[in-house]
């Protein structure tokens, strides 16, 4: 018979499961972690983490506390992202069993999972609980980052995507809304459409160049553009392969437009903008000299001035914008995911276990969201629970129509290009796109481009490829729904 | 008498042998074990390692990147080398007599060649930046007006920009080559050929060429094979671009290597490198007389 002691229990229990998602006596993901790594106390175990910003994750945080929490030391391999993809491959090649845990970019995955570089973690999910968990990481992530042929490879854990972000101040100012509207005859709104921005972005660059601002600007260093060319070509329309014969279509008349647009709307951008990478970029907009622009996550942190007062952060330049950045998709409406990271586990580890307890851990719902608000690291919110957090809410006046932004570019985000040998596909994009601002013709270039990529696939096998490529296009966020 | 005891003649080779032993390990092996690689279908993704036969070697030759890619290399050591050469002359001539401060000087004018090409590429893309770099701001002092020249992106710029990097970094390693060339010139013989009214050119083209010829040759073909293994600064500046353009065979190779992991087809370039390089330096020593 229930007493009232034991209702009070059972209700305080309901109560908790209500707020929590889960019953109050069951563990979290996190706890489970810690108490059975707990056995491997005085271990040491490695895991490759790309170097600068984003390693101080673990350095400064999540690696001091596991040890704190379990005994077990980790060691930070920095390595370049370049540099990354071979590190492993070689260190799995030559059986040395250097790394225990792995931060992968999803697209590679195809790739180390076929060379069997990845631990399979379906078992270790079953043993240590963890499937719940993994329910609520946000589903673009959770259904195109974590699995090859059905098999879990890695947790994604850092949500990738490019927003826009804009300067509402100059788009709500009625001067500037009266001379746009003078000038081309539309009301000025955030673009939604590439024609649409090639209109707003010239605009602006007439009406407010005289102040130092251009309409518009952006990265076009060939490592960042070949995201923006792949995102964009997918929202006009365009398919990467012929689905049936596997030849390459990025030089269709979708690629020639996307080309044309791109090597035109420099013109209404800022000087030598051929040359922008990331931080140039992001200096141009955080000094107010561009009046749009898209890019990751951190920017719209950064133009808030959030975490920017931090050591590491210091190599920012200071805003001059905050509190006047707007969020929107970018124009078409399905961002590219971009990169991204995901955890794994290296089938030459020689603590498997450890290894994988760990990043369980640092995935959980209760360690991610500390991690994700990190005012010093590059990992942005890829949970549903991330977007909703009442402390990451409470961090700037705007912050949540950033988080909301960020939501809604997860629903409808675009996967990076993942197939076999990605890497050597991805190369020739972004020789491409040097060739284009190096003022090539861009119908010349996607030819040339498209034979490159053809005779790819022929070397790899095209119904090895085939396969691959059907099965990624296959997945929800591949190609937009027209 | 005593009998003299003889010492074991071969007492110094066992001495040797494990110092010869390792540098076979080092550089043999490898040098074998590529060729046995660029036999075979190696490459870091795929599991298929059988044997290729030739067939690496016969894609070198339909690889029309890769000639491209020597066609760079070979344009930059023509363009490079002679100005080295005549700049490495003059500023050798400069500080062959006695002057205030010279061996400062001489130091000073040493420090490029003591920076990693990775570092100095880095710094000189710094440099040549379109928004804050100096170069492109003192051109516009001297414009009048702004200069937003793309140095590492604009095809009419890219090699002026990676020329001009190579010569600030090694003219000084020739400069100082012939300076001591130069030192070692019997002053007696210039200044009887003066005394008999030979001119500064014909002195130097009947006097001092032929004497600093043999260690000018060899700084010609030191910095020769240099230049044709360029990778650092031109992959700090432009990694091979834009497109292809400023790649070079040690770039291409790099690419096919370590991105594309085709380790079998950049063992074959290894090889074909070695090959050209094999008959130029015999050829090169033979004509400029080193082997005598």
């Amino acid at each position: 018979m229930i007493n009232r002691r034991d209702f009070g229990k059972i209700s305080l229990a309901a109560g908790l499961a209500a707020t929590t998602g889960r019953p109050a006596w069951a563990a979290s993901a996190a706890d489970t972690a810690v108490k059975a790594a707990q056995q491997y106390k005085g271990r040491s175990i490695t895991i490759v983490w790309e170097a600068g910003l984003q390693s101080l994750d673990p350095t400064h945080f999540s690696g001091p506390k596991w040890k704190e929490l379990t005994g077990i030391d980790v060691r930070v391999i920095e390595v370049a992202t370049a540099e990354m993809f071979t590190k492993i491959m070689q260190d799995y090649k030559s059986g040395a069993g250097a790394y225990d845990a792995l931060n992968v970019i999803p697209a590679w995955m195809p790739d180390l999972a076929q060379a069997g570089a990845l631990e399979v973690l379906d078992p270790y999910v079953e043993k240590y609980g963890y499937a719940s968990e993994l329910q609520t990481i946000a589903p673009t992530y959770r259904d195109n980052q974590m699995k090859v042929s059905g098999k879990i490879y890695g947790f994604p854990d850092d949500g990738d995507v490019f927003l826009m972000y804009y300067r509402r101040d100059l788009f709500e100012d009625p001067a500037v809304q009266k001379a746009f509207k003078d000038k081309t005859g539309k009301d000025l709104a955030v673009p939604k459409t590439w024609a649409d921005f090639d209109v707003v972005g010239a605009g602006l660059t007439d009406i407010l160049k005289s102040k130092g601002i251009y309409g518009a600007s952006f990265f076009r260093q060939p490592p960042y553009a070949m995201y923006m060319f792949e995102e964009r070509f997918r929202n006009e329309g365009g398919k990467f392969f012929d689905a049936g014969t596997m030849k390459a279509t990025i030089n269709s008349d979708v690629g020639v437009k996307v080309f044309t647009g791109m090597r035109n709307e420099n013109k209404f951008m800022p000087p030598g903008v051929e040359q922008f990478g990331f931080v140039e970029n992001l200096a141009t907009f955080l000094q107010g000299q561009s009046a749009m622009t898209i890019s990751w996550p951190p920017y719209g942190r950064w133009a808030e001035g959030y975490g920017t007062d931090q050591e590491a952060l210091n190599w920012v330049p200071k805003t001059t914008i905050a509190g006047k950045v707007g969020y929107a998709l970018p124009p078409g409406g399905h961002p590219e995911l971009a990169a991204g990271f995901a955890l794994s586990v290296s089938s030459t580890s020689k603590n498997k276990d450890a290894a994988y307890l760990f990043i369980q851990w640092l995935n959980s719902e209760d360690v991610s969201r500390q991690r994700v608000q990190l005012p010093y690291t590059l990992r942005d919110p890829f949970r549903d629970s991330h977007y909703a957090d009442p402390g990451y809410l409470a961090l700037w006046p705007n912050a949540k129509d950033y988080l909301a932004a960020l939501k809604q570019a997860s629903q409808t985000g675009l996967l990076d290009l993942s197939l076999l040998q990605t890497d050597k596909y991805e190369e020739v994009l972004r020789q491409a796109i040097s060739k284009l601002w190096a003022g090539e013709d861009p119908k010349t270039i996607l030819d040339a481009a498209a034979t490159q990529w053809n005779d790819i696939t022929q070397k790899i096998g095209v119904d090895k490829q085939k396969m691959v490529y059907a099965a990624w296009a296959a997945e929800s966020g591949a190609y937009p729904k027209m | 008498m005593a009998a003299i005891a003889h010492p074991d003649r071969n007492f110094k080779y066992w001495l040797i042998s494990p110092a010869i032993f390792l540098l076979l390990l080092i550089g043999l092996f490898p040098l074998i074990f590529s060729l046995v690689v660029s036999f075979m279908r190696v490459t870091m993704l795929e599991t298929d390692t059988s044997f290729a036969g030739l067939a690496n070697f016969v894609q070198l030759f339909h690889d029309a990147r890769l000639w491209q890619s020597l066609a760079h290399t070979v344009l930059i050591i023509i363009v490079a080398l002679p100005i080295e050469l005549l700049l490495g002359l003059a500023m050798a001539y400069l500080f062959l007599n006695h002057m205030p401060g010279r061996p400062i000087l001489i130091s000073l004018l040493m420090l490029p060649t003591i920076i990693s090409p990775i570092v100095a590429g880095a710094t000189w893309r710094l440099l040549f930046d379109n928004r804050y770099g100096p170069i492109n701001q003192i051109i516009g002092w001297f414009a009048g007006h702004p200069v937003p020249a793309l140095w590492t992106v604009n095809p009419g710029l890219v090699y002026p920009a990676i020329i001009f990097c190579e010569i600030w970094q090694w003219t000084p390693f020739m400069f100082l080559i012939l300076l001591a060339a130069l030192s070692n010139v019997d002053r007696s013989l210039t200044e009887a050929a003066e005394i008999d009214g030979a001119r500064f050119w014909r002195s130097f083209r009947y006097v001092v060429l032929p004497a600093i010829f043999p260690v000018m040759s060899i700084a010609i073909l030191i910095r020769g094979l240099d230049l044709f293994r360029i990778f650092d600064i031109i992959w700090a500046l432009t990694s091979g671009g834009p497109g292809t353009m400023t790649e070079t065979v040690s770039v291409y190779a790099y690419v096919q290597g370590f991105r594309q992991f085709e380790s079998s087809y950049t063992a074959a370039i290894a090889f074909l490198v070695i090959a050209l390089l094999t008959v130029v330096v015999t050829w090169a020593i033979r004509r400029m007389g080193l082997a005598k």
